[in-house]
């Protein structure tokens, strides 16, 4: 009996021992799987439960004018997506209100795929807000770099823009899209249970912060060409027209311009042709803003001289076939008056006499026929036949500028060479790049300073060019008209280009500028057109360079010092906005104010004011009475 | 009493009180990197917002707006290049 239940217990025993050793062995052969077999598999399972890996988007450089002053910066801009399947279907028309869409369009965006779509890209902050408030399951919110233009049109040609995907697509943000473009980076961390992040993360990419890029524009001097134009193209009924302003020492470019403008920040809103930036990419028949040049070519080659007498053929040319006019007849003209008078005939003379070549080599080593060397995508390098191919008609018209094409920036450049004293410096727009080209020199400094010298002629009362003369400065510039050429191949009857290039102030050239007026409907001549512009450039951009007026007439008695300017009384007038008292304004001032503020005045006496009543101005409200004394 | 503390017992009370110090000290590793966490986010967002305040500033001053408030607002005219004073 007991030897029977020694065995049952025995047994028992045995059969717990088995299923402990059972249970020991699957162990062992789960941890031997799990361990080994599976090892690989598991704890790659693991390490992406436990890391975690962000993408972090390095912002685009920004570009900045030769003052630091922001053109294009990029800032993080909220987007709103969702996955399509999870948005519940009665709340989309709660959604599309928020976002500011029809239903029925949030609807076609939602239908177009069960996974991620994008509701709206680039949204302003408030509108992200409101979206998210709703806390509709499946949409949610990303960030994504937006670009921004401050200054808008006035530099849209020129900076270009950028696309949604952060790529630069026209302009300066195409051209130098890989150094303005960040390259993003990786950062792996390690995360606790609660998702927090632990201490030692590492970068398996370091991010790249995109490169600033500062340009010699001068942004003021932007707004003040592009302003300009923009009155000009609209008083005339312009189709268009372009701006170059342009340092001649250093070759920077100030200023780059051209109207029909458009909002780079809304450059979808616009045409793709609006979008080209003119200055660079469009050619014209400089006209006789070439005359320069070939009146320089003539005085190189040493058979002419600023005296010398040509006969201007009373206003009619004949050369084989093709008659060359004169819009004023003249008959003799010395070379200085050719250039005054802007007489055809007389530099055709001058351009038949020294031949194709001495002519075709000035032009090429001024600058014309090639890019300008900015690196700006889509820069056209102009038209200028090769020698070859000027027969006498063609050298007589390239003479007074036309069967040649050149781009404003190009004529900018070519004139910076007659501001240098007959060195050309290559253009840049790169604050860094600036005197990395060795300038080369393209005439004496004897006969740019005599072509300046009538150039300076040309804008005096008697020359074509009076109206770009700013009061207190010297100009050396020439107008140009040219017929423009149809797509057939000869000129368009009644479409011209209306052309002021030139420089001031002649004794010390700082400024460079080129106005390109596209089919001026008023008046067709440069010196009605173009001219004005120059001026109003001109008289706004030297005075905030730190370049004096000065005054001719009270010249010879004083000496140097005391020339230069006169004070005017309303420099030195305190402002009337933030001071109290009246004391010492005159009438119309005191007329002002009570008309700013609604307040009744009295008037005693005239002159400036002495005395007022009440003392404090300030507490006076609408309606109540002011009572001023004057000094006499 | 002191029958009780012999030498020995100075290497467990050690070995504690060195795991003790070391769970302390990863701790201390883990507030602070929260803490530091939440100070670069913070960093991020300044950045942020000086990026914005910055754009904001270019685009208040840009010639073109400062220009229309002085003559519409201000009745203010360019200067002639003979008011303007060199120094």
């Amino acid at each position: 009996m007991i030897s029977k239940e020694h065995t049952f217990i025995r047994r028992r025993i045995e059969a717990v021992a088995g299923v402990l050793a059972l249970g020991i062995l699957m162990l062992g052969v789960r941890a031997v799987d799990l361990q080994w077999l599976q090892a690989d598999h598991l704890t790659n399972l693991a390490e992406k439960q436990r890391y975690r890996q962000f993408t972090t988007v390095a912002p685009r450089g920004p570009i900045l004018d030769q003052k630091g002053r922001i053109l294009a910066k990029s800032i993080e801009t909220p987007s709103l997506a969702a996955i399509a399947g999870e948005v519940p279907s009665d709340r989309i028309s709660e959604l599309a209100k928020a976002l500011g869409i029809s239903h029925k369009k949030l609807q076609h965006k939602l239908n177009k795929r069960k996974g991620f779509v994008w509701l709206a890209r680039q949204v302003p902050p408030t509108v992200a807000r409101k979206v998210m408030a709703l806390n509709v399951p499946g949409v949610r919110q990303e960030t994504e770099w937006q670009r921004y233009h401050p200054l808008g049109p006035e530099t849209g040609h020129l900076l270009g823009f950028v696309g949604i995907d952060g790529r630069g697509l026209e302009g300066i943000e195409r051209t130098w899209n890989t150094q303005l473009s960040g390259e993003s980076g990786l950062r792996q961390v390690r995360r606790d249970a609660r998702g927090h992040s632990l201490p030692d993360g590492h970068w398996v990419r370091e991010p790249a912060a995109g490169q600033a890029i500062t340009l010699t524009l001068d942004a003021s001097i932007q707004s003040i060409a592009y302003a300009a134009l923009a009155e000009g193209v609209r008083n005339q009924n312009a189709k268009g027209g372009s701006v170059v302003v342009m340092r001649p020492q250093d070759g920077a470019i100030l200023a780059m311009t051209s109207w029909p403008g458009y909002n780079p920040n809304s450059f979808r809103h616009y045409r793709p042709s609006d979008w080209r930036n003119r200055a660079i990419t469009d050619v014209f028949e400089p006209g006789s803003t070439l005359k320069p040049f070939t009146v320089a070519a003539a005085l190189e080659s040493g058979r002419w001289q600023p005296d010398t007498q040509v006969y201007c053929e009373k206003g009619a040319m004949r050369i084989a076939d093709y008659i060359i006019h004169d819009d004023h007849a003249e008959e003799w003209l010395d070379v200085t008056g050719v250039l005054v008078r802007s007489s055809n005939i007389g530099s055709a003379k001058m351009a038949l006499d020294i031949g194709a070549r001495p002519l075709h080599n000035m032009m090429e080593k001024a600058g014309f026929g090639k890019r300008s060397g900015t690196g700006l995508s889509g820069e056209s390098p102009g038209i200028v036949l090769p020698p070859e191919r000027w027969g006498p008609v063609e050298t007589a018209n390239i003479a007074f500028g036309q069967g040649i094409a050149v781009t404003p920036l190009q004529l900018a450049t070519a004139f910076s060479v007659l501001a240098n004293d007959g060195v050309h410096v290559t253009p840049s727009l790169f604050a860094d790049q600036l005197g990395q080209h060795a300038p080369t020199r393209v005439m004496s400094s004897t006969i740019a300073r005599q072509v300046t010298q009538m150039l300076e002629y040309a804008t005096s009362e008697d020359g074509t060019g009076s109206q770009a003369v700013p009061a207190g400065y010297h100009v050396a510039g020439k107008t140009g008209t040219a017929q423009k050429p149809n797509p057939r191949g000869g000129y368009s009857k009644g479409k011209y280009n209306a052309v002021f290039a030139g420089f001031a102030p002649v004794n010390d050239p700082q400024l460079v500028i080129i106005v390109l007026i596209d089919e001026p409907q008023k008046s067709i001549y440069g010196g009605q057109v173009a001219a004005p512009i120059f001026r109003q450039i001109a008289e706004s951009a030297l005075p905030y360079l730190g370049i004096p007026a000065r005054f001719d007439h009270l010249g010879d008695e004083q000496d140097l010092n005391n020339q230069t300017w006169r004070t005017m009384p309303i420099a030195a007038e305190k402002s009337i906005l933030d001071s109290e008292s009246l004391f010492g304004m005159s009438m119309r001032e005191v007329r002002h104010f009570s008309a700013q503020r609604g307040l009744r005045l009295h008037v005693h006496g005239s002159g400036w004011v002495i005395r007022q009543k009440p003392t404090a101005t300030s507490g006076l409200k609408h309606g109540e009475t002011l009572e001023v004394w004057l000094n006499e | 009493m002191s029958t009780h503390l012999k030498p020995w017992l100075l290497i467990p009370a050690t070995a504690a009180a060195l795991a003790g110090g070391l769970i302390w000290l990863s701790h201390l590793r883990y507030e602070l990197s929260l803490e530091t966490q939440r100070v670069t986010t913070e960093k991020k967002n300044i950045e942020q917002e000086s990026n914005q305040l910055r754009l904001e500033i270019a685009s208040l001053t840009r010639p073109e707006r400062l220009r229309q408030y002085a003559r519409d607002s201000l009745n203010m005219a360019p200067p002639s290049p003979i008011q303007v004073i060199h120094q």
